[in-house]
C-alpha cells in the first residue's frame, strides 16, 4: 500500500495544491485503496495487486481539464523545464556539506565568546603582562575570522539553490522531510542543552563566590567558566541550526503553491525587504552590532551589563522584520 | 486480444455510470468494480477516468456527492446520487446509443 500511496503522491508532485486537486488526491487514493484491498483479499500477492492497480489507474491528462491543470500536466508549455532539479545524491551531500560549514561556524563563533578569556585569565595569574593577553585575543578572532570566511566559500558551490529556480522530485522530497522528522527529536535536545547552558552559565561563579575562594578563582576562573558554558550552548545552536535550516531549505525548493512544496510552514518564508536602505543596512546588521558590543564593552569593561546589546539588537531586528514582511 | 478503444467508449462511460446510481446512491471502487463484472471483464474504467466523470457530471449536474460511512466497514466515503436532470440525460444518451447503434451496425460485416 506504501507503494500505491508513493506512487499516487508522485504523480500529484508538481500539481498546485488547491482544495481541487487535494480532493482528487483523496478521492483517487480510495478507489486504488479499495481495489488494492480486495486483490489481496482474493489472493492476489502483493505485488500482483499493485501492478493491477497502477496499470488501470489511468492517466492525469484526463482530469486536466476539470481541475484546470492544464499548465502544469503540459509543463513544456510553461518555462518549467528550465529549473534546475536537485537528485537525491546533490540533497545528501548538500545536508552533509551544510552540516561541516555550521561545526566551522559554530567553532569560529565559540572562538569569539572565549576570546576574552585569556585576557582576564592573565590578569588575575599575576604575569601582570595583558598584551600577552590581547595577542591571544586578537589570534583567536583571526583563527574564527579564518573559519567564518572558509565556511562561507566552502558553501558556495551550493549557492545556485538560491539563485536559481530548483525543483525536487517526489521520493527526494520525501527522504529530505523523513530526514527533518527524525532529527527534530535531537534538534529539541541539543537546543534544551544549549539553553541550559546559557542559563546556569553564573551558577559556577555564585558557587564559587559563595565558598569564598581566592580572587584568582571567583574573578579570573569564574568569568572563564561562565563565557565557556555560554560558548559551548551556542555552539549547539549553530551546529543544529545549520542542518535543521540545510531540511529546510531543500524543502522549500519547490514551488510553495504545489502539493510537493507544501512541507515547510509559511512562518519560516524568508523576510524580503521592501527599502533597498533596509535591506543594506540588514546585510550589516549582525556584524554592526557584535561590533557594538565589543567596543562598549573594552571601552568600559562593564561585561556584566553590555550582554543587553545583544537582548536589544534581537529585539529591534524582530521589529524591522515584522515591519517588512510582505503579506 | 481485442480490446475496448477508450476514444469510443469515451461517450457512454457517463451513461454506465448513471445506470448503476439508477438503482441505488454509489462510491468510486463500487461503480468501477460493477462495470467490470457486468461487462463480463471486457471494460475495465480507469481510476482517473471515473472521477473526471464524477466531477464533470457533478458540474453539470447529473448527479451529487455527499459524505456518508460505509455500511460494511465504517469508512467514510464520498458516494454520488444521481439528479432528476441526470435521470433525464441518462434517456437522452440511451435513444442517442440506439440510434449510433443503428446507423453503425448497417456498415458492419457479417450481420
Amino acid at each position: 500500500m506504501e507503494t500505491l500511496r508513493n506512487y499516487l503522491k508522485s504523480m500529484f508532485q508538481n500539481l498546485p495544491n488547491t482544495r481541487e486537486v487535494q480532493k482528487a488526491q483523496y478521492e483517487l487514493g480510495q478507489m486504488m485503496e479499495d481495489k488494492y484491498n480486495e486483490l489481496k483479499s482474493e489472493g492476489k500477492s502483493e505485488n500482483e495487486a499493485i501492478g493491477i492497480v497502477i496499470s488501470e489507474f489511468g492517466n492525469l491528462e484526463e482530469l486536466a481539464a476539470d481541475l484546470g491543470i492544464d499548465s502544469y500536466i503540459h509543463p513544456e508549455q510553461q518555462a518549467m523545464y528550465d529549473k534546475r532539479n536537485i537528485t537525491q545524491d546533490e540533497a545528501e551531500s548538500f545536508i552533509a556539506d551544510k552540516q561541516k560549514s555550521g561545526v566551522m561556524t559554530a567553532l569560529g563563533v565559540l572562538l569569539c565568546i572565549m576570546c576574552v578569556t585569556p585576557f582576564i585569565l592573565l590578569e588575575y595569574i599575576g604575569s601582570g603582562s595583558s598584551v600577552l593577553g590581547l595577542a591571544a585575543m586578537f589570534g583567536m578572532i583571526a583563527i574564527a575570522i579564518g573559519f567564518f570566511v572558509f565556511s562561507k566559500v566552502y558553501m558556495d558551490k551550493w549557492s545556485f539553490l538560491n539563485r536559481q529556480s530548483c525543483s525536487m522530485d517526489f521520493s527526494t522530497t520525501d527522504y529530505v522531510h523523513h530526514e527533518r522528522e527524525n532529527y527534530r527529536m535531537t534538534h529539541a535536545v541539543l537546543i534544551t542543552v544549549g539553553v541550559m547552558l546559557c542559563v546556569l552559565s553564573f551558577v559556577p561563579a555564585a558557587i564559587m563566590d559563595e565558598l569564598d575562594m581566592s580572587e584568582l578563582m571567583t574573578e579570573g576562573v569564574a568569568p572563564v567558566i561562565l563565557f565557556a558554558m555560554i560558548a559551548v550552548g551556542v555552539f549547539f545552536f549553530i551546529v543544529t541550526g545549520n542542518r535543521m535550516k540545510a531540511y529546510n531549505t531543500l524543502l522549500s525548493v519547490n514551488e510553495r503553491g504545489t502539493m510537493g512544496g507544501s512541507f515547510v510552514d509559511s512562518q519560516k518564508e524568508q523576510v524580503h525587504y521592501d527599502s533597498k536602505t533596509v535591506s543594506a543596512v540588514m546585510s550589516v546588521y549582525w556584524p554592526t552590532v557584535t561590533c557594538i558590543y565589543l567596543c562598549w564593552s573594552f571601552l568600559t569593561m562593564d561585561w556584566h551589563i553590555t550582554w543587553v546589546v545583544w537582548v536589544i539588537a534581537s529585539l529591534v531586528e524582530m521589529f524591522i522584520k515584522n515591519m517588512n514582511r510582505d503579506y | 486480444m481485442i480490446s475496448i478503444s477508450s476514444d469510443v467508449i469515451r461517450g457512454y462511460n457517463d451513461t454506465m455510470i448513471l445506470y448503476l446510481l439508477l438503482e441505488k446512491p454509489s462510491y468510486g471502487y463500487e461503480i468501477s468494480k460493477q462495470i467490470k463484472s457486468l461487462s463480463e471483464e471486457k471494460y475495465v474504467i480507469k481510476e482517473t477516468t471515473l472521477y473526471s466523470a464524477f466531477t464533470r457530471m457533478e458540474k453539470n449536474g447529473y448527479v451529487e456527492s455527499f459524505s456518508d460511512e460505509d455500511m460494511s466497514n465504517g469508512k467514510k466515503r464520498t458516494y454520488y446520487r444521481i439528479t432528476e436532470a441526470g435521470r433525464a440525460y441518462y434517456q437522452e444518451k440511451c435513444a442517442e446509443w440506439n440510434l449510433t447503434k443503428e446507423v453503425v451496425e448497417k456498415f458492419i460485416e457479417g450481420n
